[in-house]
């Protein structure tokens, strides 16, 4: 395919690599481009005026500057899951193969059917959604919003999963320095010099900010070598981090930076192995904002025509990509400083069309200047833009005494002065300050240990900005505790600035202020005519602001236009709040490498791979991964392996890793009156070599954890806790300790990781067992009874800690090994237990088990239950004080009529029985005032041969043997219920005690 | 926001747990219903600079009062608790 | 009688392929596992900092840290893990739970991690740089000279982290991560690792 011309290259001058030519995309059309270009530097040197279709009205939009303040130059980068939408072109670097599409039009970017809406423009006004769409109101989500989102709208999103990865990292320096320009780079010199450690974030690709464009002298030398001589003494120095394509793009507490780095969206994918973005978390004692300014538009009727452009866009397209803009250009200006563009334009050797200046005088220098040139200075403003997507073909001009005046041109740069970014100063509710003298809004209130120079401080000369940018990054690095010899301050001229604010012209057609979200002038005077006055109502009643360049072109115009039509100061009227981010950030970068299966980080059994190994289904807890079930090949599904794994249990032996309780070493002298304090029983009196089992409250009385805590030693106590709660418990037993008793002599620690634990449950749990451990350790229920706790030797040495305890109701055995001989304890369990028919048996059974023998579990321990709604209530001590027991005694909390648990079965004995299911009395209605509880555990019992379950249900415990229904309103489900003991096996606990 | 903890230094909010305000005492043993109550429910709420109870968990587990001012998340002091470091009680 | 063997995993058996990975060339850094070793946490009890520190100067002849840092001993690491604590880290069964029981008896409470914990450590042009996605912690040399510890957090898992002897002129990082989550940490070391290349491989020696 044949490239298009670069019909507006410059034959000179630029900072591009001519020798490499690049061939991209623009909606489907086949371009050249440089390296060193953007995306939108290279559509101008190809001529493209029309770049994409307006947000509300479909209007044609072409590039309107060269930064990332761009409102309208957006267009889907990349294709398919690649696929980016609402990317700055100005901001995009030009890569071999680059491929962007035009947004929000269709079918095509020049023949748009949307583009209808401006007829239909009337109803667009501020605040249409609320006003235009209220009735009948079931309509708006079935017919108003679609319509609505498929006409207005920016880009599409890829739809699939985004195949590239994202990193985060943290950096630390002395003095972090958010821009490159001239006074950045001049406060990196500084710091640098003085042995600070330094990191220099710019966005752009090049560093250099407006030198780039502008050009200038510094100490003697011509920008552009200036700036490779401090690129070049800043790389030499080790603690210096420059940082390109890197945005700074939020402050956060105690000197904490964001800013998001794009590491490879400059290439078409990717190397292997690397990342697109990387977010930083940047630590910094000071920081130095040398972000610059963005030049302001003004508003006018057609100033969002295509070739209509900033006029330091203009000479930035000139100067650094030797691109032109238009070849007879147009300049409005209310300042000095547009001024520069005329001159760039000569230079360049394109015509000047006029100047038409708002102010009443122009400098001598610029009458020369115009003379010289050949065209005329008009004072007066741009009344309208005749042109349309082909771009700007004729301006009309106001002259300042009432005549008229038409300038024919193919290109209109408008300058209305400058507004600092103030962004990353107002981030922490700082409020900018209004300057008379140069009409904007400066900052002022900036975060600890943040300040700004040079442009962001609305210095604007080149001099300032080298002298304000030295003097802070000196400064930070003092602060800092730096103090090497920072050597000269780079010299340069002050221009001269004079600037008459000039805001709206009026006229007739539509003159918008916020390019990106189509908010017209007229928008915000009918927001203040309907009483939308405060800037923080203008922006959500007519969306000013509020697009992804959050109103970093038309914020201060805004409420320009607002003070004049509510007859108040600007300063009066203020700004909005600033939020981070300053650019958009992509969620991914956010996430980082935490997405799919490294969405959190999992925690492994020390019998998992073994677990695997035996095609264990997983399941999620927590954290943890935990087998689940363990399937034979022909079982139907889960619940034939779960109740074959009971059966196995309930009649030989079965094993479980239960290694994720969590486990706490208590030690110390005062070890027994520590735990009576967290327990609601008594551990003091626990005899060296028992278990029992305990029950924490929380100091408002309600249950808190439960768990098994044996004592080992006189001052040696092994605490568990459920998976749930484990690292909870461990800070409430450390709150415990270093806050509330003090005073006691304890000490803990974690042993979780440390043991691997296993459950080893049936009637012949003692046989395996005693294949596992030395021959002289006597396991009789005389040697080692019921609630027993000691350490064993295992055969071939390994000391063991060996519980006797149930959660089966069957006889079982708890024992510890240390973790790296949890998988070889696992196999040789298989090894020992094959005589007895041994099986691995997962959460599910263990649930299954525990709820046929009525133990409270997550489901019943949840945060509204006591320890007397859990049938619990007698283990509370009467004799001592424990964390809750003030409140558990309170009047609703032992109140007769609590819900409490209580075993739940269908009388239909085939029925299913669901969680969920509230509990209602025969005969009344379903509905809060009959509600009496509802059902919290379920399973098959394979004891029972039925669904069974545990429920609170109120006054539960003495209406054993009633009938009641289950009423399931989500499944639709209504079935009759017995009320009944919540220990559905072995009621006596003879089979766990055997 | 950065928490200067007294035993490691300056360390990510990350790295804390945030618990509450640290100025009501726990009441003794044989205080009334009434005090429990107070201490279990009733709490100021600070607009200004506040002590505050945060747990280092994620870095040496010790309980830390910092004193935080709640506007401006201006922290002024951190210290331990009586708890944190006992060992050297009496040293 | 069943034939049963003991054989000990580490909790990164499984996981860690020895070999490069990620780009190809000169790693940038090295990964290595470090297998069996013994670990106490030492726990000075209220009022025994004294009587502990007295204890482990005659165990170790050397002072243990009172601030995160580590002491080089003879035959032992002492890392500090939080205030009145510390680890000792060895090998081949000198400083056992019942090697330092009687020496810490009445003065210090001892709970053994030697299972609890898998040591991985770092090193290599690239090893801050990768740690730099890992953890919040300044390693600029500076601020996290040799010797230097920290009880800290990576990938919201609490973890232990020291500075050991340079070795080949390079600084070298010792990762005590929790045994459970060491596999899941160690996928998050390779995929920070990646870019630069890693050569992975594992050691009994500390």
């Amino acid at each position: 395919m044949v490239a298009g011309a670069q019909t507006h290259r410059l034959a000179n001058g630029g900072v591009i690599d001519r020798s490499t030519s690049l061939s991209f995309r623009f909606d489907g059309k086949t371009l050249l481009g440089f390296q060193g270009d953007t995306l939108a530097s290279a559509l101008v040197a190809n001529g493209v005026k029309l770049v994409g279709r307006s947000f509300k009205y479909h209007r044609p939009r072409g590039v309107l500057t060269a930064g990332s303040e761009e409102p309208n130059a957006l267009v889907e980068l990349r294709s398919g899951a690649r696929r980016e939408p609402n990317t700055k072109a100005t901001t995009a670097e030009l890569y071999e193969g680059l491929e962007a599409a035009s947004q929000n039009r269709w079918p095509s970017l020049n023949f748009d059917v949307m583009s209808v809406n401006q007829l239909f423009a009337p109803i667009f006004v501020a605040g249409f959604y609320y006003k235009t769409f209220m009735w009948p109101a079931k309509f708006w989500e079935a017919i108003y919003e679609p319509a609505i989102r498929r006409a207005a709208g920016l880009g599409r999103a890829a739809g699939v999963s985004d195949p590239d990865h994202y990193d985060k990292a943290w950096a630390h320096c002395d003095v972090v320095i958010a821009g490159s320009g001239p006074a950045g780079l001049a406060a990196a010199l500084a710091a640098g010099r003085s042995g600070a450690r330094v990191i220099l974030c710019e966005e752009d690709f090049v560093l250099g900010g407006r030198l780039l464009a502008d050009g200038g002298a510094i100490d003697g030398l011509p920008a552009a070598e200036w700036v490779a001589r401090a690129v070049a003494e800043l790389t030499a120095l080790p603690d210096v981090r420059i940082m390109t394509r890197t945005t700074l793009f939020g402050v956060y507490d105690g000197g904490t930076y964001g800013a998001i780095e794009r590491v490879n969206d400059h290439v078409p994918v990717p190397p292997e192995h690397q990342v697109r973005q990387r977010l930083w978390r940047i630590v910094a004692k000071r920081c130095v904002v040398a972000a610059g300014a963005i030049e302001r538009p003004i508003v006018f009727a057609g100033n969002d025509t295509p070739g209509v452009m900033m006029a330091s866009a203009m000479r930035c397209y000139i100067n650094r990509y030797a691109a032109a803009p238009a070849r007879r250009i147009a300049l409005f200006t209310n300042n000095e400083d547009g001024w520069r563009t005329a001159e760039t334009a000569i230079a360049a050797g394109l015509q000047v069309a006029a100047v038409i200046d708002a102010r009443p005088d122009v400098s001598p220098a610029h009458r020369s200047l115009a003379s010289k040139g050949g065209f005329p200075v008009l004072h007066g403003s741009v009344s309208a833009v005749d042109g349309g997507k082909t771009g700007v073909r004729k301006i009309s001009v106001a002259l300042t005494g009432g005549a008229r005046a038409e300038v024919e041109a193919d290109g209109l740069a408008v300058s209305g002065g400058w507004n600092p970014a103030v962004g990353l100063t107002s981030y922490h509710r700082g409020r900018p300050k209004w300057r008379d003298d140069i009409a904007a809004f400066v900052p002022d209130g900036a975060p600890p240990g943040m300040v700004a120079a040079g442009a962001a401080n609305g210095a604007f000369g080149l001099g300032a900005c080298l002298r304000e940018g030295f003097e802070a990054g000196a400064a930070a690095a003092r602060d800092a505790g730096r103090g090497g010899n920072i050597g000269s301050m780079p010299v340069a001229d002050d221009e001269a600035f004079s600037l008459t604010p000039l805001w709206h012209v009026a006229g007739k057609g539509k003159a918008f202020v916020d390019q990106q979200h189509d908010v017209t002038a007229s928008d915000v005077e009918l927001a203040q005519r309907e009483g939308f006055q405060s800037v923080e109502h203008l922006k959500r009643y007519t969306t000013l602001g509020m697009a992804t360049d959050q109103g970093k072109t038309s914020n201060v115009a805004g409420l320009a236009i607002m003070a004049a039509v509510s007859g108040k100061s600007i300063p009066e009227t203020g700004t909005t709040i600033y939020r981070p981010p300053y650019v958009p950030v992509a969620i991914g970068a956010f996430a980082g490498h935490h997405r799919d299966e490294n969405f959190h980080a999992t925690r492994l059994t020390p019998s998992h791979h073994w677990a695997a190994e035996q095609g264990a289904v997983f399941v999620d807890t927590g954290l943890w991964k935990r087998a689940q079930w363990y399937p034979h090949a022909g079982e139907k599904d889960w619940l034939e392996s779960v109740t074959r794994e009971v059966k196995a249990v309930r009649s030989g032996v079965g094993f479980c890793d239960v290694s994720t309780l969590g486990k706490i070493d208590v030690h110390g002298p005062d070890a027994g009156a520590f735990l009576d304090r967290v327990y609601i029983n008594a551990f003091s009196s626990l005899a060296v070599g028992k278990a029992r089992y305990g029950l924490m409250l929380r100091e408002d009385g309600i249950v808190y954890d439960d768990g098994t805590t044996s004592r080992l030693a006189e001052d040696h106590y092994f605490l568990t806790t459920t998976t749930a709660k484990a690292g909870l418990v461990m800070q409430h037993l450390e709150f415990c300790r270093q806050v509330l008793f003090p005073e006691l002599d304890v000490q803990l620690t974690s042993v979780s990781d440390q043991w691997a634990q296993f459950s080893i449950a049936g009637p012949s749990a003692r046989k395996l067992l005693q294949q596992i451990v030395d021959e002289s350790e006597d396991l009789s229920n005389e040697g080692f009874p019921f609630m027993g706790a000691r350490e064993v030797k295992l055969r071939g040495g390994l000391k063991a800690r060996l519980f006797r305890i149930s959660f089966s109701g069957e006889m079982a055995f708890e024992i510890s090994v240390p973790a790296r001989y949890g998988e070889a304890m696992a196999r040789n369990l298989m090894i020992a237990g094959k005589p007895f028919g041994v099986t691995p048996y997962g959460t599910e059974a263990l649930g299954v088990m525990r709820i046929e023998k009525g133990h409270v579990a997550g489901p019943e321990l949840n945060g509204t239950t006591t320890a007397g709604d859990l049938g619990l209530g007698k283990m509370m001590s009467t004799k001592k004080h424990f964390i809750g027991r003030v409140m558990a005694g309170r009047e609703a909390l032992t109140a007769p009529n609590r819900q409490v648990v209580v075993g739940i079965k269908p009388t239909d004995k085939a029925r299913r029985l669901r969680s969920g299911a509230h509990i209602i009395p025969k005969g009344e209605t379903p509905g809060p005032d009959n509600d009496q509880g509802y059902v919290t555990s379920v399973c098959f019992s394979p004891v029972l041969d039925q669904w069974i379950g545990l429920g609170l249900v109120e006054r539960g415990r003495e209406r054993i043997g009633e009938i009641v229904r289950a009423h399931d309103p989500l499944r639709s489900e209504d079935y009759d219920v017995e009320l009944c003991n919540s220990v559905f096996y072995d009621p006596d606990g003879g089979r766990q005690r055997g | 926001m950065r928490i200067i903890c007294p035993f490691c230094g300056e360390r990510e909010l990350g790295e804390f747990t945030y618990l509450g305000d640290a100025k009501p005492q726990r009441p003794a043993a044989d205080a009334g219903e009434d005090a429990v109550y107070d201490y279990v429910y009733l709490r100021d709420n600070i607009a200004g600079v506040m002590s505050e109870h945060w747990y280092h968990g994620g870095g040496c587990r010790a309980w830390l009062k910092v004193t935080r001012n709640t506007l401006t998340h201006e922290i002024s002091a951190v210290e331990p608790t009586a708890g944190a470091g006992a060992a050297k009680v009496g040293a | 009688m069943a034939d049963f063997s003991w054989d000990v995993r580490s909790p990164l058996d499984r996981a860690l392929v020895a070999g490069p990975y990620g780009v190809q060339g000169d790693a940038g850094v090295a990964l290595t596992e470090i297998r069996n070793f013994d670990l106490i946490q030492v726990m000075a009890r209220r009022g025994k900092a004294g009587e502990t520190a007295k204890a482990a100067q005659a165990r170790f002849g050397a002072a243990a840290p009172e601030t995160p840092k580590t002491v080089a001993t003879a035959d032992a690491t002492l890392i500090w893990s939080g205030p009145d604590q510390f680890l000792v880290l060895s090998k081949g069964g000198k400083h056992t739970m019942a090697a330092l029981a009687p020496v810490f008896a009445g003065s210090a409470s001892l709970s053994d991690q030697s299972h609890a914990r898998a040591l991985i450590s770092i090193s290599g042009d690239k090893a801050r740089a990768m740690l730099a996605k890992l953890s919040s912690v300044d390693l600029h040399p500076d601020v996290f000279g040799v010797g230097a510890a920290a009880a800290t957090s990576m990938d919201h898992t609490s973890v232990t982290l020291w500075r050991g002897d340079d070795r080949n002129g390079q600084a070298v990082f010792n990762l005590l991560v929790f045994a459970t989550f060491a596999e899941s940490l160690w996928h998050t070391i390779l995929d920070s690792a990646a870019e630069y290349g890693a050569t992975i491989g594992h050691s009994e020696d500390l």
